[in-house]
């Protein structure tokens, strides 16, 4: 029932808002007999109680489908709307916000007529869209394997318990599960921790003895297929010299960071000066040292300043222990004074009964040890001090194991710039994206303490718990707006995966043995460059397809006349820029009609293509600030299709101006605003759209085809979609710049002669010799090209008198 | 249906609406600064208040977030409302003496000065909390909030510290009334690493 479009348009008076501005009475007539529109009203607030209740009554009565209202920002108001028409049957994508109020009324000084001639335009252009809609299975996501633990981090424990105290069986991936041995090698990763042992020991033997937890045997990850709900993981297992396969539902990553000694450039030498690590073991297996002990706090001085303060907690409960036991022992904490000691007071209180001494020294000067005497600047009096010492404890420096970075790699979790695994940095609304990535816990995802690490993984055992509960309780859904992949199509060339920001990419077998690709609902953040950059167009984003976006841009740009241009702004760059803009009444050209995209990056060439070929005199794509895409390398990746539009406007004689990127931050709608004037300078200096005659509609008419339909081209686009500075790619990706010079434009040349043949046999509908399309397309060399649509099957040749014609086929 | 009266005129709504809603729906202007469609109302700036009169006893009620019920007699623009109006626009004229929103505002009401000190010159923020809840009702997340309380009170992200929670949608910026979001966002959001420097036209 929902996929006939039953369209009801709302124009919103916003008070005196948009009222005096825009002539909504004309804006009304113009919509009115649109297709698909059912009812169009003017209300004096649509967003209010009596205004949607009017609204609900109208989808009642009329058995509205779609909903397009013209007011103010979607950005704040779509979600109200969303909710509030939910029981009416209208699911996320069904309703569409023109902004009426911050894109047309506030921003020029145009008649209330001609703003009500542009704002029709724009809600002509999310009618067409709305047309276009498809709408989308609200997918289910059911768990039926058990979750696994892997990774081995301390974390796995905390995890497991969690999900044994709940209930729920759970298979654990750990090199080694008694708890003496454990706590004997703990302090490697987690020195100073001694008070949480018993703890920790008492967690250990809850999820040893728990009827819950399953040990697998000992072995390395070494493989991760499939989806949540049905990942399938491989193991190689030492014992039984093969590789074990395991169905798992949900995935948790529990790797800890490895703290290795200092550089000697700090006098360490393994004896007397000690790493944090040895000298707990030192402590812990053999006796107390007796004598002058100095804790040297020096991260700041190894480049860890962030990490100094978990230094000096394992330094601080270390010092206790010692004087705590040893009367003959003095120990000395010597630390950075630009580092903030975070001791209570009653600990602090403790440290000066037992007689611990803290020494903060010049930041200006590195401490310097020397036999038996280490000297450092003092913070007041600018003197140099010395203090004796018989063993020196220094802080190790904390990185992520290799080991641990090739099983985070194995499980698809991104590696963030620094040197720990990190947060996620997609940045969407929660809901946006069902689940983040896989759930990670432990000090290689940031160094941290022991309890910090336990209670990470306490946290990723209750996040999972609960996605188990509600996928049992049937009420587990993935988000509306997620990829979706055509397993028809996919031929398991993989650029989407190596594009993918989000890791929502996972390979499936196909019936013929390749890998086909698929998306993980859960993960997936909707960004879109993967759908853009598929050469067969086996993936489309559900709700927000590239069928809408083309339908929406056409109908747009047939609307416009003169220097009017149509643009895309971002929904976290260009849109709020312009809603802004509008917000604050600033003025600026009005030729610019923008439609709000969630990101540039979902711009397929096609969508381009295609607004050329409607007539459009230019296309401006706002996105993020450079290095600040919401969804990564959108903004980047939409810079690449750009260049390949500029590329085929060359080969066709058309101005390269006609099409740009450009950024734009949210806060600054004044430099926005320079943007858009300076583009519609460039477009009125262009004397308007490209000149209609058959010469350049069928130019036009091949470069949509190449840009949608030319797998060769669009496969070659996507794998030199990286940027020149980057210096390492997934997979097949190559370096941007390098090839953009070589193998790509002439690759281009060569194709989008076959398109224009292509598109020649289709327009004339009649055969024709070598000479004529020489001709006719005024290019010397086609013979390839003719040879290869042969081949393909789209054309056929036969021979008259001796000379080969040619034939589209059928 | 409920009927009322505002201003001596009959009004007809549903029952859940606002007078305020009901007003907006008959055309009739009230003011308002800390009310958005797109959240719950929270009457926290005041200036929506209108005299809910019964026989020679009378109240003033928030509009924003006073239920309509039947047969209230309301008044928009009794000297008792406009006096109140008036020291509210001076009260805030003396908080917000930055705002250029609040100044066209209370000029349109006829106060153009405020007999209040001024402390801080540039200060927008009128500490509404529109911001916050938009983050919180329509974005999902709790990136900003009002930090400390009484007089210390201000909007931010927790501890003042760029927080890795805000993902940079700028619905706070849009949907201040007063213009005060825009030069604290850079205080929530991480600020980009690549600045757009304004260029000449």
């Amino acid at each position: 029932m929902n996929n006939i479009p039953k369209i009801g348009v709302f124009l919103c008076q916003c008070g005196e808002k948009i009222k005096p501005l825009v002539d909504l009475p004309l804006l009304k007539s113009n919509l009115e007999h649109e297709p698909g529109v059912m009812c169009c009203e003017v209300l004096p607030y649509p967003c209010m109680h009596p205004g949607m209740n009017y609204i609900i009554n109208k989808i009642k009565e009329k058995k509205l489908t779609r909903l397009v209202v013209a007011g103010c920002e979607s950005r704040l108001m779509l979600k109200k709307f969303e909710t509030m028409l939910e029981p009416e049957g209208l699911q996320k994508g069904q309703i569409d916000i023109v902004n009426l109020r911050g894109h047309v009324a506030n921003v020029s000084d145009l008649t209330p007529e001609l703003k009500a001639e542009k704002g029709s335009k724009l809600v002509r252009a999310a009618v067409a869209e709305m047309m276009a809609f498809m709408p989308s299975l609200h997918k289910k996501i059911s768990i039926n394997n058990p979750p696994v633990i892997v990774g081995g981090g301390i974390a796995s424990f905390t995890a497991a318990n969690e999900f044994a105290r709940r209930g729920v069986s759970c298979l654990l991936s750990v090199p080694e599960n008694d708890s003496d041995t454990i706590l004997k090698n703990i302090h490697k990763q987690f020195p100073g921790e001694r008070d949480n042992y018993t703890r920790l020991k008492t967690i250990i033997e809850k999820v040893t003895n728990s009827p819950h937890v399953k040990f697998l045997p000992k072995g390395e990850l070494c493989d991760l297929t499939g989806i949540t709900g049905d990942y399938t993981l491989s193991f190689t297992v030492p014992e039984k010299k093969a590789v074990v396969k395991y169905s798992a539902g949900a995935i948790i990553a529990c790797l800890d960071g490895e703290l290795t000694p200092p550089c000697p450039e700090f006098g360490y030498d393994g004896k007397t000066v000690l790493c944090q690590t040895e000298f707990e073991k030192l402590v812990w297996g053999y006796e107390i040292p007796k004598g002058d002990i100095v804790f040297w706090i020096n991260d700041y001085e190894s480049g860890q300043p962030e990490f100094a303060q978990l230094s000096v907690d394992s330094a601080w409960a270390m010092s206790k222990y010692i004087l705590e036991r040893s009367r003959s022992s003095r120990v000395v904490i010597l630390y950075n004074e630009q580092m903030p000691i975070s001791l209570s007071a009653a600990e602090r209180a403790v440290g000066r009964k037992l007689g611990l001494t803290w020494i903060p020294y010049n930041k200006a000067l590195q401490p310097v040890i020397q036999n038996k005497y280490i000297s450092f600047g003092n913070v007041t009096d600018h003197l140099e001090y010395e203090i004796p010492w018989d063993k020196i404890i220094l802080s190790p420096i904390r990185k992520i194991s290799e080991k641990a970075l090739n099983i985070a790699k194995i499980l698809r979790i991104t590696h963030s710039k620094n040197e720990f695994l990190g947060i996620h940095h997609v940045k969407v609304r929660p809901e946006m994206v069902g689940r983040e990535s896989t759930y990670l816990a432990g000090s290689a995802r940031y160094a941290c303490n022991l309890n910090d690490a336990l209670s990470q993984g306490r946290k990723a055992g209750k996040k999972n718990a609960e996605m188990l509960q509600k996928s049992m309780e049937n009420k587990l859904y993935a988000p509306h707006s997620v990829y979706v992949v055509d397993t028809d199509k996919c031929v398991g060339c993989g650029q989407c995966q190596d594009l993918c920001d989000c890791s929502a990419i996972g390979t499936v077998e196909g019936s013929g043995g390749g890998l086909l690709r698929i998306v993980d609902p859960m993960v997936c953040t909707s960004g879109g460059t993967c759908a853009a950059a598929c050469p067969y167009q086996a993936l489309t984003l559900q709700n927000n397809t590239n069928e809408q976006r083309e339908a929406r841009i056409a109908s747009l740009v047939k609307q416009l006349s003169g220097d009017e241009f149509a643009a895309f702004a971002c929904l976290w760059g260009g849109l709020p820029a312009a809603d802004n803009a509008g917000s604050q009444n600033m003025k600026y050209n009005p030729n610019i009609h923008i439609l709000g995209i969630p990101c540039i990056g979902q711009v397929d060439t096609s969508v381009m293509a295609r607004a050329f070929l409607e007539g459009a005199p230019g296309l401006l794509l706002i996105g993020c600030p450079p290095e600040t895409c919401h969804h990564s390398f959108g903004v980047d990746h939409a810079w690449s299709r750009v260049n390949l539009m500029k590329k085929l406007f060359s080969l066709c004689g058309f101005d390269r101006q006609r099409i740009a990127i450009a950024h734009a931050d949210l806060n600054k709608p004044k430099e926005f605003i320079h943007t858009v004037e300076n583009f519609a300078e460039t477009i009125a200096s262009l004397g308007g759209a490209i000149e209609k005659n058959p010469e350049n509609t069928s130019l036009l008419r091949s470069i949509y085809r190449l840009v949608k339909y030319n797998s060769r081209i669009r496969l070659l686009l996507s794998s030199g979609l990286r940027r020149p500075w980057e210096s390492t790619y997934r997979g097949d990706q190559r370096h941007a710049l390098e090839y953009d010079r070589s193998d790509f434009t002439e690759a281009l040349k060569e194709e989008f002669v076959k398109a224009r043949l292509e598109e020649t046999f289709i327009a004339e509908k009649r055969p024709f010799s070598i000479t004529e399309l020489t001709d006719v397309l005024s290019e010397d060399s086609m013979r390839e090209q003719l040879d290869e649509l042969v081949a393909d099957g789209v054309i056929s040749h036969t021979y008259k008198e001796g000379v080969p014609f040619y034939t589209l086929c059928n | 249906m409920i009927k009322f009266n505002i201003n001596d005129t009959e009004v007809e709504v549903e029952p859940g609406c606002t007078v305020l809603e009901a007003a907006r729906q008959y055309e009739i202007e009230i003011p308002t600064l800390c009310y958005h469609e797109a959240v719950a109302p929270s009457g926290a700036c005041r200036l929506c208040m209108v005299e809910l009169k019964e026989g020679n006893w009378s109240k003033l009620v928030a509009s924003c977030i006073y239920p309509a019920a039947e047969g209230i007699n309301i008044y928009t623009e009794t000297e008792r409302v406009q006096n109140v109006r008036k020291w509210l626009f001076e009260m805030l004229l003396s908080k917000c003496p930055g705002s250029n929103e609040i100044k066209e505002m209370a000029n349109k009401y006829g106060v153009s000065s405020t007999q209040f000190p001024i402390e801080d010159t540039d200060e927008k923020c009128m500490l509404c909390g529109l911001c916050t809840r938009i983050c919180e009702e329509v974005v999902g997340l709790s990136a900003i909030s009002i930090v400390d309380r009484g007089v210390h009170k201000k909007i931010g992200a927790p501890f003042l510290v760029p927080s890795d929670i805000c993902v940079a949608c700028g619905c706070c910026v849009t949907i201040c009334p007063t213009g005060a979001m825009s030069s604290r966002i850079d205080s929530v959001r991480n600020a980009p690493s690549v600045t757009l420097t304004p260029v000449a036209l």
